[in-house]
């Protein structure tokens, strides 16, 4: 039993809901944001250490032992994520001071993204499923707010979509849910790992495993994506940069937890599955992007693209693809913030996202260009940035099977293919926005930059360091990779000796 | 920490400081201060040589990514030491150069030295790197630089075409280079190039040797610009001239051969990279020649000839490879020399091609224009200049006394031995070897002639020049002068080269074969009335012939078809692939939330449905099911009409009181099924729900009929149906399939455990209370939601303002 396992979420909830009293009081606003989104921080480095030196920490909420009520569970992969979510939201929220404007800072933006945190860090968390469905709830109907925040006609337009298509997963989530209670009897996440081993995965139960796989690839964006461009390219940047760099990795999340912790008892079904539609995702996402003229949509087709790669990692199946993939969920977290910030501060400067409308901006704007470059070259894996590491080790993995039995080459090379995809849509954006005849005069821009480029900058030096310390990062990873390989070490931490 | 390793990361460290010398030392040239770099470290690697003239190597290691085997492994040998002195050696001469070539007013000259640094050192680093993950970095590295610098010029378009193109080429052969080093890394499990070459049998045995071998090749064939691969070269001479001269004919595009030549012991020796490497070549060869002949700017007839001449050298290192299939002895000492001559070659081009660049460059700078047609007559101006012209082209033809003529003569040795071999097919197309090399050469005497004769012999016509020619200054004249004197001396003294750098290089690519102390041929210009020499006759020969009479053939060049080139190719593979991208996307992606929930739900039908089939897993299994009453047959029959009802209403109102119908007699089942509480919360929901929809009624527009296809309808018919179908199989396979014991046995004595008697309450706000309080912080979310969508709306009151 560890309490400060409650706090990543408890923080932004108590932050949250204290500053809904003061609504028309911004500064205060402001302050507690940056303040519990540190202490978040803090508290999620600190569980990291616990984990790290200790083993996976857990806290049987209201004192009811496990599996019977709700449990919270840091295990590695956990620590990392809630470690990459607050960094990622401490700096978004820093973007926003200058950037959301003062009607939405007005109108809850300052507790809506709170509530938005304490959903992701829940799941995150919870070690129980329908507790995973409910922070998943907290997490969609702070993103349905956020989305509409401001009412713009777009906006509106694109929410009403977003919100039915995420209640119809939910929906299928609750059945999921259903199924598996009926034949498991029980909902928490290690107690279902044990039985369903007991039960070996019996056919019936990977069909169920199947109704889970849609359900969050629905979440992740994973193949059945199509609400995302859309939905990413409507609300202010900022909150855009949030979406496409926690929102769509919780779904990855759930993936990653059902498919080792739960069903990785029929892997050539299920996690074969998992490749294929990867591999579409990488395809028809790389296409999409490729295909784009206005920054918003290349960039939400870019979160499609890291989807489908991190995947990949997932499907392979392998210790080190594995590896490789929680590596690439890191990365792809704090480098999707980055690249839709500085999407966001150039549209700030030129007034729309259309690439006609813009060019040579590297005259008046060269810190925002270079780490645009930066940004792009880390997404498209060139080394020493952060995306080389995961991809280096997703590739080498797929092609080792693709070596002896032939099994996920196809799959190495997409990802391969995908990266030049990735490359070339922002390459475009890079050509087009900062180099070229400058458009616009320093006085004709729309609006200014101050404030907005220090949390890239930030966001840049974590990318940098991320790639060239990955020796300091590695044992981290590699202790969550074992952690999720080794589902016995998840179980004993939260059932102990009970079952 | 090695003084190797700093050689690499030095020129990194001081790109970070040349912003601030430019930024606070404006009146000195910042080239001045960047000159000593690559100076000194010449200086500090060439300090080597006799070490590794005598020891073959030098290794050092710092580690970097020790956990996944990735780290600064440096191997100084032969063939790293030749790359590495071309690159500082040759760097240093381009800074001197590009300090009078760049004008400190107008350029921006911080950002020229930090990509040509930032080049240096990756440039460095592939080709000291033991290790092929540092070495891929380095690798795209180099890209990245060179795409910087060819759009130096970033407000030209053609810049940032020639950018893109160089980057989007090298970049794909990069990812492929990584794939074939990744499928090594995994054959051998090692990523150390000397581990790997000792593993050499393990290698050749795999089945992954053909893939690593051909994606190793892709990439080493796209940076050096081999055929197809060869239309970024042309296009990047949109950057400045020093430029050219070091990365697009030195250095960067050599890349590639350095790649061929390292790899050559680990795939080497078969027929599959005999013919991949030999032939790519000598179609390069040929297909550069031929086509640099009919440019008119000067820098892309050079960026042609670079392309031939890169080709010459492939083709030689894919002709030495066969010395792997004899091993050693005699059957194989020819085929060696074939790699000396490559090696020897490469040095040699680096010399004469730098030397023609920068003359090109001083043309350009003084006259304006760099177009043949507008140039002529400017020896008695530029007669410095003219020299060097000379001796570049004449190296280049293959004329004596320049190192060109040599390295061409051993060419032409190793494409008649080449036509003479009995192995892998060559007895039916080894033929052709001699034969295209040798129309290669003709081509190639005819464009250095055009390039000298044309430019500084005719007339002179000064009306077409922006500028009134006169000799450059000295700073500029220096460095090709250092590259002429070059050429000659090495025709004179080939061996003092072939001792120290050319016999270590050797011994670097082919390891086994030759030693260090083992003898090779002795480089000499004289060896009698060979068929070589013949060769070299006829070339000249007929090249004056052809130059002479260039004006009657050349429009040839017009009936070539012009739709067809790789440019074009290339560039309709771009707009191509974008148009059927974003038809398809736009076909897909129709913005109709009504699709979208159409491919949700037929994905679900089918992989879920599939899934149910394929498994074999539907059960129904009765037993232990309550009797089925009467009245409730009766209430699934009422709930299933009020499901119809809504489905064909015409009018909001009815479709609302068929929803609610079914609300309530879903109540009623909670009823039947002794769940009173669920039943009064599900008529309470039901009751405000209808009541809420009904107030909302008053400000809806009229339901209209939706306008769809009669198949688009059937289409959603079957698939509403498939979802029902399969939800329902499902929950009664789930019941059919109970393993365990549900865990609810422990809330059952709910009053001991937590002092409730209700145990749904006792669920609710106690055993998973935390759920509870997430729902209600669910429902303070809505609240603010409605509260925000009511109230703030940017959009519409800034058209209210506007009115």
């Amino acid at each position: 039993m560890n309490n400060f396992v409650v706090l990543p979420l408890l923080i932004p909830l108590l932050a949250g809901l204290f500053m809904i009293i003061f609504r028309k009081n911004t500064i205060l606003q402001r302050w507690l944001s940056v303040i519990s989104f540190v202490l978040t921080t803090l508290v999620a480095l600190y569980l990291l250490r616990q984990v790290f030196n200790q083993g996976i920490q857990i806290v049987n909420l209201g004192g009811w032992q496990a599996p019977f009520g709700i449990v919270f569970v840091v295990d590695m992969l956990s620590a990392l994520l809630l470690v990459t979510t607050g960094i990622v939201s401490t700096l978004c929220v820093l973007y926003a001071f200058n950037s959301i404007g003062k009607e939405r800072e007005g109108f809850y933006f300052y507790p809506l993204l709170q509530f938005l945190i304490v959903g992701v860090n829940g799941s995150f968390l919870t070690g129980d499923i329908f507790n995973l469905f409910v922070c998943f709830e907290v997490m969609l109907l702070s993103s349905y707010v956020l989305l509409s925040l401001g009412g713009t006609k777009l906006q509106l337009k694109e929410t009403i979509k977003y919100v039915l298509i995420n209640t119809l997963s939910s929906t299928l989530f609750v059945v999921a849910i259903a199924y598996l209670y009926a034949v498991v009897g029980t909902l928490n996440m290690a107690h279902l790992s044990v039985r369903v081993a007991e039960a070996g995965q019996t056919g019936f139960l990977t069909v169920v495993a199947i109704f889970f796989l849609i359900v969050f690839s629905l979440k992740a964006a994973l193949f059945l994506y199509f609400w995302l461009p859309g939905a990413y390219s409507a609300p202010p940047p900022v909150i855009a940069a949030i979406f496409g760099a926690l929102l769509t990795k919780v779904g990855i999340y759930a993936l990653f937890r059902m498919f080792t912790l739960i069903f990785y008892h029929q892997p050539e079904i299920t996690h074969i599955l998992l490749g294929i539609l990867a591999a579409l995702t990488m395809v028809l996402g790389g296409l999409g992007a490729i295909a784009q003229k206005d920054i918003r949509y290349i960039l939400s087709y870019n979160v499609i693209i890291g989807v489908g790669f991190i995947i990949s990692g997932l499907a392979i199946f392998t210790p080190k693809a594995v590896i490789g993939a929680v590596y690439y969920l890191i990365h792809d977290m704090a480098m999707k913030a980055l690249l839709f910030l500085l999407g966001g501060a150039i549209m700030t400067i030129v007034g729309s996202g259309k690439l006609k409308e813009m060019g040579g901006l590297i005259r008046n704007h060269p810190l925002l260009g270079w780490m645009f470059l930066i940004a792009t070259l880390s997404l498209a894996g060139i080394p020493p940035l952060s995306g080389f590491v995961g991809k280096v080790l997703i590739i080498e993995e797929g092609l080792a099977k693709g070596g002896t039995n032939a099994s996920f080459y196809w799959l190495a090379a997409l990802g391969l293919f995908s990266s030049f995809l990735v490359l070339y849509s922002l390459l475009k954006i890079f050509i087009n926005g900062f180099w070229g005849e400058t458009l616009l005069s320093e006085d004709m821009e729309k609006g200014s930059t101050k404030g907005l480029l220090l949390p890239c900058a930030l966001l840049v030096a974590i990318g940098i360091f991320l790639g060239v310390g990955a020796e300091w990062i590695y044992p981290y990873i590699e202790q969550a990779a074992t952690s999720m390989l080794n589902p016995n070490i998840y179980i004993e931490a939260v059932l102990g000796e009970v079952i | 920490m090695s003084l190797l390793h700093w050689v690499i990361f030095t020129p990194f460290l001081f790109a970070f400081i040349v912003p601030f010398i430019y930024k606070y030392i404006r009146p000195i040239h910042t080239g001045w201060f960047v000159l000593p770099i690559p100076a000194a470290l010449f200086i500090l690697v060439a300090k080597h040589i006799p070490q590794v003239a005598t020891q073959g190597q030098l290794r050092e290691t710092i580690a970097w990514i020790p956990s996944l085997g990735i780290n600064f492994a440096i191997n100084l040998d032969g063939l790293s030491l030749i790359f590495g002195l071309l690159i500082l050696g040759i760097g240093a001469l381009v800074v001197l150069y590009s300090i009078y070539y760049l004008s400190k007013e107008k350029e921006a000259l911080h950002n020229f030295y930090v990509y040509l640094l930032l080049f240096m050192g990756a440039m460095l680093g592939v080709v000291f790197s033991e290790n092929i993950i540092a070495l891929y970095m380095f690798w795209e590295l180099t890209s990245i630089a060179s795409f910087l610098l060819i759009a130096y010029w970033y407000q030209r378009k053609g810049s940032r075409y020639g950018a893109q193109k160089a980057l989007l080429i090298t970049f794909f052969g990069g990812l492929c280079m990584l794939a074939g080093f990744l499928f090594l890394g995994k054959i051998t499990g090692t990523y150390l190039i000397s581990e790997i070459i000792l593993q050499v049998g393990q290698v050749k045995g795999h089945p992954g040797f053909l893939p690593a071998m051909v994606l190793i090749l892709l990439g080493a064939f796209t940076k050096s610009a081999q055929f197809p691969f060869h239309i970024w070269l042309p296009d990047a001479m949109e950057a400045p001239t020093p430029i050219s001269a070091y990365l697009h004919s030195a250095t960067m595009v050599k890349a590639g051969i350095y790649i061929i030549a390292r790899f050559t012991p680990v795939f080497g020796g078969g027929q599959q990279w005999f013919w991949l490497v030999s032939g790519v070549g000598l179609i390069t060869l040929f297909w550069g020649s031929f086509s640099a002949v009919r440019q008119v700017d000067l820098k892309s007839m050079l960026a042609y000839s670079t392309i031939s001449q890169l080709g010459m050298i492939v083709c030689l290192l894919g002709l030495g490879s066969v010395a792997l299939y004899y091993g050693p002895g005699e059957g194989g000492a020819f085929y060696i020399t074939a790699i000396l001559a490559a090696v020897f070659h490469l040095i040699n081009h680096s010399t004469f091609k730098g030397c023609l660049f920068m003359v090109v460059g001083i043309i350009d700078h003084e006259t304006g224009t760099r177009d043949i047609r507008r140039l002529g007559g400017l020896m008695s101006l530029m007669p410095i200049t003219f020299t060097l012209a000379v001796i570049g082209s004449f190296s280049m033809a293959g004329l004596p006394p320049f190192n060109g003529f040599l390295s061409k003569e051993m060419f032409f040795t190793g494409i008649l031995k080449a036509a003479q071999m009995d192995i892998f097919n060559m007895q039916t197309w080894g033929i052709l070897f001699p034969i295209i090399g040798w129309l290669a050469s003709i081509f190639t005497f005819v464009y250095c002639m055009l390039l000298v004769f044309k430019s500084f012999t005719g007339k002179y016509y000064p009306e077409k020049l922006e500028k009134t020619p006169h000799e450059a200054p000295w700073g500029m004249l220096l460095p090709p002068l250092v590259l002429a004197s070059l050429v000659v001396l090495f025709f004179f003294f080939p061996n003092v080269l072939a001792n120290y750098l050319l016999q270590p290089a050797l011994v670097a690519i082919l390891p086994g074969l030759v030693g260090l102390s083992s003898e090779i041929e002795i480089i000499a210009p004289w060896h009698g009335w060979t068929p070589e020499l013949i060769m070299t006759l006829g070339v000249i020969g007929i090249g004056i012939g052809l130059f002479l009479t260039f004006r009657s053939w050349s429009k040839l060049y017009t009936y070539l078809p012009q739709r067809f080139t790789l440019n074009i190719l290339y560039d309709q593979l771009l707009i191509k692939t974008e148009d059927i991208s974003r038809k398809m996307t736009k076909g897909y992606m129709s913005g109709f939330i009504r699709d979208y929930l159409l491919y949700i739900f037929s994905f679900l039908v089918v992989t879920v449905g599939g899934a149910l089939l394929f498994l074999d897993s539907f059960v129904y299994d009765p037993t232990g099911n309550s009797t089925i009453n009467s009245y409730e047959i009766v209430l699934a029959i009422i709930m299933l009409g009020a499901a119809l009802m809504v489905l064909f209403a015409q009018d909001r109102v009815v479709a609302i009181i068929g929803l609610g119908t079914m609300g309530y007699v879903v109540a009623m089942f909670f009823v039947v099924f002794r769940a009173p509480d669920l039943a009064l919360t599900q008529l309470v929901v039901e009751t405000v729900t209808t009541v809420m929809f009904l107030l909302c009624f008053y400000f809806l527009p009229r339901l209209e009929k939706e306008k769809v296809s009669s198949s688009f309808q059937a289409i959603r018919v079957v698939i509403s149906m498939g979802v029902g179908v399969v939800v329902t199989a499902l929950a009664l396979s789930a019941q059919g399939n109970r393993l365990f014991e549900p865990i609810s046995w422990f809330f059952e004595n709910s009053y001991e455990l937590a002092g409730a008697n209700n145990i749904v309450n006792a669920i609710l706000v106690d055993f998973r209370g935390f759920d509870t309080m997430l729902e209600i912080l669910v429902f303070c979310i809505a609240g603010l939601g409605v509260y925000t969508l009511i109230k703030l709306g940017l959009t519409r009151r800034k058209q209210d303002e506007s009115k």
